[in-house]
Formats: structure tokens, sequence, C-alpha cells
């Protein structure tokens, strides 16, 4: 119900003919080769990125100030942000029907849009001014953080795709666990642990591992209670952590914490397309 | 004999008492979503692993943070580097886990594995030899052409082990179909539950 060819029935012929065309007819002997640029262009962008948000949030590089780290990995991020989106066009036009008729590539889309947004509207101004968000970044984060809702909610109730939601679970607890220190960082990852071990006996001591009618909700379950888990967490961090230092106040680092995650949303979401 | 332990480790250990219960391996390679999480999880740990790694040895080539100390560099990115290679580890683990067999006789496979060595002696020279004297270029735009030469074996490794890796998923090279004489070598084929098909044999 949520994919592009229900959302653009009237495009459906264009679409049947992009791999019969330039450039989808060149690029398809060659999937593979440009999925492997496609793949190592991510690599760059999220490793610039994940450096340029953990600046913001106060962890990281933290002896050069987040303007200097900005400058550092912009030319590397916009590196990353052009292969990415020029081997994503060039693929998908060699593979159009299973991207039309995939609600994954509806998540991935939304996400790429939120994740260009929230990148270029609000983490590199933010890092520019030095964790200062103006009124231009504001606009950008309210928008971002919209359309990367909106972005999670197709993901989430996407068939046979939701599970790769874990994906940016998983990355999100990982972020916190590094970024959070001391107690807290004691303390969230027993929490963590517990949970895991909950999860655990729920799938192989309380119910059998395919007792679907039982797992799916407690799975549902356990999904917001980690959630609530890592958020908390994330807030203590987000309000105590880097007082006096130079990074950004508490909204910057809320959004430098959404703006990594969203570009994982939308690399999970494009992974799950070959998986659904 | 490491094929022999493959197939204990892919068909007996875990195995439940019945005669179609199935061992961990094929437990995890059959389950609905966790394999997928698996393999999603590995590739999305790039971001991570890789794009960090990458950004250091630009910086080691001095192609990017030129005025940022090469230590400064090191010790806070680094952390996250090896954060991410656990994980890419842990996952790939598990992977291979899941199909060890078909891994084992997969020609990507073995050459991403060749170059994961490279790439691991790579960061043990630098370790020990190349940075023993980093204080004296620790500040400099361009480290000197040691540090620059074990960067670009670095990138190169690295890039390479991800194209091959990405390439285990194609079956160009499959043992049990027509192969020229060196892939079925190179794959072992021959002991391989698809055995061997000569290419040059099928055309004489």
């Amino acid at each position: 119900m949520i994919s592009p060819q229900d959302l653009f029935p009237s495009i459906a012929p264009w679409v049947g003919q992009l791999d019969e065309t330039f450039p989808g007819a060149q690029i398809k002997p060659y999937f593979a080769q440009w999925e492997v640029l496609h793949i190592l262009s991510l690599a760059l962008l999220g490793g610039a990125s994940i450096l340029l948000n953990l600046r913001l949030i106060g962890s990281g590089l933290t002896d050069e100030s987040p303007s200097a780290v900005r400058r550092g990995v912009l030319p590397w991020l916009n590196i990353g942000v052009f292969g990415v989106v020029l081997t994503g066009i060039l693929i998908g036009t060699s593979n159009p029907e299973r991207l039309y008729t995939s609600e994954a590539f509806t998540a991935k889309m939304l996400g790429l849009a939120a994740a260009l947004i929230l990148t270029y509207g609000v983490s590199l101004p933010a890092a520019k001014a030095d964790g200062r968000l103006g009124r231009g970044a504001a606009f950008a984060a309210a928008a971002g953080l919209a359309i990367f809702g909106l972005c999670l909610g197709v993901f989430a109730v996407a068939k046979l795709v939701n599970p790769g939601l874990w994906h940016v679970i998983i990355a999100a607890a990982l972020i916190v666990l590094f970024v959070t220190r001391g107690v807290t960082r004691i303390v969230y990852l027993v929490g963590l642990l517990g949970l895991m071990a909950t999860q655990l006996a729920l799938h192989h001591v309380i119910w059998k591992p395919d007792d679907y009618a039982h797992l799916d909700p407690a799975n549902k379950v356990m999904i917001l209670v980690y959630l609530a888990w890592i958020l908390a967490a994330a807030a203590i961090q987000i309000v105590s952590s880097g007082r006096g230092r130079d990074g950004g106040g508490p909204a910057t680092r809320a959004l430098a914490y959404a703006a990594i995650l969203v570009w994982v949303a939308t690399a999970a979401a494009g992974r799950w397309i070959a998986f659904a | 004999m490491i094929r022999d332990f493959l197939v204990w480790l892919a068909t007996q250990v875990g195995k439940g008492p019945g005669e179609y219960d199935p061992s961990w391996s094929e437990a995890l390679a059959s389950t609905l979503n966790v394999w997928g999480l698996l393999e999603g999880t590995h590739v999305l740990s790039l971001m991570l692993f890789a794009g960090t790694i990458f950004l250091v040895d630009f910086r080691l080539l001095g192609w990017g943070f030129r005025k940022t100390p090469v230590s400064v560099i090191s010790d806070r990115v680094l952390p996250l580097t090896m954060f991410g290679f656990a994980l890419m580890v842990v996952t790939g683990v598990l992977l291979f886990y899941a199909k060890p067999l078909l891994y084992y006789h997969n020609l990507w496979f073995r050459l991403k594995l060749i170059f994961l060595a490279i790439a691991a002696i790579n960061i043990f020279i630098f370790h020990f030899r190349v940075q023993k004297d980093r204080d004296a270029w620790d500040l400099d735009e361009k480290p000197p052409a040691k540090a620059r030469l074990s960067a670009t074996v670095s990138i190169l490794s690295w890039i390479l082990v991800i194209t091959f890796g990405r390439f285990i998923a194609y079956d160009w090279f499959e043992c049990g179909k027509p192969l020229p004489h060196w892939a079925n070598a190179a794959q072992e084929c021959a002991i391989s539950e698809r055995g061997a098909i000569d290419l040059t044999e099928m055309t004489k």
C-alpha cells in the first residue's frame, strides 16, 4: 500500500522501460560493481557524518572546535553524498521494477530526503556556528524531523521489512553507549543487557522461537521498552553532559543524534529492499 | 582438514537428537529475520568502520584535517574504528557460521580473507614501526612517505575487502558450474558438494 507503485501508479510504463534505455541498460551488466561504489560512498559519508555529529553531541574529536571538524569532513561528506545519490540513481535505473514495487524503497527515499535536510540544513550550519542553531536551521530541523518520522512510520508498517528497524535501534543504542560516561554508562549498559536477556528468554524459554502468535506482540512491546530505555539515557546525556564546553546546547545535541540515525535508517531501508 | 571441521561445524554442532533436527548453523541460516539483520548490520557497520578508517588514512595522506595533529585523530577516531571493526567481525563470523561451506568454496570470500590479512599486517607494521617516531611528524600537514604508504595500503586493502565481500553474493564462479580450471582449483571445487566442472574440458 505504500510502495512507489501504490503512490505513483501512472508512471508504471516509464518505470517499465528504464532498464532497457540509457543509462539503465548500460549499468545492468555491471550492477555489482556499481553496487560496490554505492557502498563505498555510503561508508565515506557515514564516517564523515558520524565524526561531525558526534562532535556536536560533545564526543569524538573534542580537541577541535565543531567548525574545525566541519572543515575537515566537509569535502568527504560531499563526495560521499554525491557518490551515494549518483550510484543510487544509476543502480535504480538498472533495477527499476524491484524498487517500484518495494515499500522499503519508499522508506529509503523519505530517509534520504530527511538525511539531506538534517545534514545540510542543520548539522553543517550548526557546526559552522560552533553549535549554535540559527533560525534557518530550526526550520530545517522541523522539516527534517517530520520527514524522518514519516520514514520511520513507513519502515515500521512495511511488510517483511520492518525487522530492519532494529538496525536503527541498535545504532541508537551503540551511539548512546559510546557518548555516555561514568555511572550513566554503567547503568545504561546493565539495563541494555537485562533487556537482551529478557528478549532471549521470551524467544527460547517462555515461548518457542516459531510461536509467532505470542512473539509478534511481545517483540513489539520489547521494541518500545528498548526505545524508552535508549531515549531516557540519551536525554540524560543531552541535558547533563558537555556543560561549559562548546558543541551546542541540548537541541543541537538531540538533532545531531537524529542526523546520524537518519542515515542509518536510510541505509537500513536500502538493504532491506533486497530481503523483502 | 579445514573442510572436515567446517562440515562438522555446519551439520553437527548443536544438532538435536532427532534425525531432522537442525544444527545451530542450519537453524541460524534458516531464521526468518536474524540472518537478514546480521547481514544488514555487517554492511551498515561499514559506515562506522570503513568511514572512520578512511578519514584517519586521509589525514596520514595529508588530504584532510591537515591542521589537526595525527595523534589527536588517531586517539579520538580509532576507538570508533575499533568498535566498528568489532561489530563487523562478530556479525561476519556469525554470517560465516550460518553457511560455512558455501563461503569456504567461494573465490571472493577467499580473496576477501587475503586482503583482510594484508590490512591486518599493515596495521601491525604501522603500529609498531611507522608511528614509532610519530612525535617528530605529528604536526606535519603532510606526514612522511612511510606513513603515506601505509595509509595507501590501508585504503586499497579495505576497498578490496569491501569489493570482494559484496561479490560473494554473486554466483559468477559458483562450484558446480562450468568454470576455468584455475577457478575450480582456487575454490577447491573438486571436494565441494557441487563438485568441479572444467570449462576447457567441456569445450574440447
